[in-house]
């Protein structure tokens, strides 16, 4: 059996499944929104002390939108009982969490694209002198957040305590995350890439690391 | 019926906890190959937990045997490969359509997708193919799930409470399946509460408390 086609058809159906209940659209995306315009009016009409705490406000909003995504694409599999037909399937576990952490990896995108326009146009951020770095750093971030959420996102709906387990789990493991990306994010928006290269490397060692935990105990987890 | 000597379910001295408490107790079952056997109790005997240990989706606390001539523990895969269990809990995604959650089930078995149409016509849902199953009764659920059974041929295949839910037309294409499962020498357990078609059943075996009881008792209806 291919695997490849398993994580295709996981990534199919998740994002058919988004587009058409728009959870991500109706709860996560108006979250942030809401937690960026708060932050905005507390901070007050400082520009340089916006454009300081942009970076770190625009990462934190892709950490909890990937907390309820992930918690959210799981709600969907626990359904009728679906994540037993995935248990119960021969299909590679590997794959399948592959097809998950990538399908959470576009929803993220896309969410981050809108965060990123709400801070520039209320933060004041600049894309600074090296866009494709931004990008390039953009792109590890939601890796390490869409491969660590895909894989604890399971345990929301394994695990007794459900949803809680989420949050307790999540957020110690992704800081590493959180504060390369906040750190490669600040340096460059603020034309800085002195230690650029150290945060970005970070951020790819964690990534490599969860996507391969991911694939090796996601199929131990899916068991009774 | 004719039935062959080769086991394809061997369970010894299974016993499944939950909280310390057995669901399954100690049961010792052998089923042919070919063989359909109608599991009959009430709630809570255990009848769909023992299912459930057949197709493994959970693993027994104590005992072990083997399905399909593969380990019970340490072959999980190889007997999911050739196991379909059935149930109320339909294993369907409500915002998918029911062609597209049949698509998407081609792929997770690796089957030509051109089976998922001549499936839909059989159990009757053809004209509901491109709607989405959030929209089905409980009833068109479990009928799609019956096409599903019915596209991977399966060798064992584990019904838990068919009948519930169903209309009579619906009901008749779980009596074709069983037929057809009989036909082409495929071996059935069906859990139930309710007393089995005689014509269509092999074997009788009779739970409560978590036990396999003598298969001459039955319980009342």
């Amino acid at each position: 059996m291919s695997s490849l086609r398993v994580t295709q058809a996981i990534v199919a159906k998740d994002l058919r499944t988004e587009m058409r209940s728009r959870s991500a659209v109706s709860t996560v995306l108006p979250f942030a929104a809401t937690m960026l315009l708060a932050f905005g009016f507390a901070l007050g009409p400082d520009r340089l002390l916006l454009a300081q705490t942009a970076p770190a406000l625009l990462w934190l909003a892709a950490l909890f939108a990937s907390v309820e995504l992930c918690h959210r694409s799981y709600q969907h599999e626990a359904a009728n009982d679906a994540l037993e037909g995935l248990l119960l399937s021969p299909a590679d576990k590997g794959a399948v969490y592959l097809g998950k952490a990538a399908a959470a990896f576009v929803q993220l995108s896309v969410l981050l694209v809108v965060t990123t326009g709400i801070v520039i146009v209320l933060f004041g951020l600049p894309v600074g002198p090296a866009p494709a770095l931004l990008l390039l750093t953009a792109v590890l971030g939601i890796a390490g957040l869409s491969t660590l959420g895909s894989l604890l996102g399971l345990l929301t709906v394994r695990s007794r305590s459900r949803q809680a387990a989420l949050p307790v789990l999540v957020l110690p493991l992704v800081s590493p995350v959180i504060i390369a990306a906040t750190k490669a994010t600040a340096g460059l928006t603020h034309g800085s890439t002195a230690g650029i290269r150290g945060w970005l490397g970070l951020l790819v060692a964690f990534d490599v690391a969860y996507l391969a935990a991911g694939y090796v105990v996601f199929g131990h987890l899916l068991e009774d | 019926m004719t039935t062959t000597n080769r086991a394809a379910v061997r369970l010894s001295r299974v016993t499944r906890l939950f909280d310390g408490l057995a669901a399954v107790s100690q049961v010792s079952i052998e089923v042919a190959e070919g063989e359909t056997v109608w599991l009959r109790g009430w709630n809570g005997s255990g009848k769909t937990t023992l299912l459930r240990l057949i197709a493994t989706a959970i693993s027994p606390t104590f005992g072990g045997g083997s399905v399909l001539g593969f380990d019970l523990r340490a072959e999980r895969s190889a007997i999911r490969a050739r196991t379909d269990l059935l149930s109320h809990e339909t294993r369907l995604y409500g915002d998918l359509t029911a062609a597209e959650n049949l698509h998407f089930a081609c792929r997770l078995y690796d089957i030509d997708p051109r089976w998922a149409g001549p499936a839909l016509d059989r159990v009757g849902l053809e004209d509901v193919a491109a709607v989405r199953v959030a929209r089905f009764s409980q009833g068109m659920r479990q009928r799609l799930a019956l096409a599903r059974c019915l596209m991977r041929g399966p060798a064992l295949i584990l019904l838990d409470e068919p009948y519930a839910a169903l209309d009579v037309e619906a009901r008749v294409v779980v009596d074709e399946l069983l037929t057809t499962a009989q036909a082409s020498r495929r071996t059935v357990v069906v859990a139930s509460h309710e007393a089995p078609p005689a014509h269509l059943v092999d074997r009788q075996l009779t739970m409560d408390g978590g036990r396999v009881i003598a298969p001459a008792e039955v319980v009342p209806s």
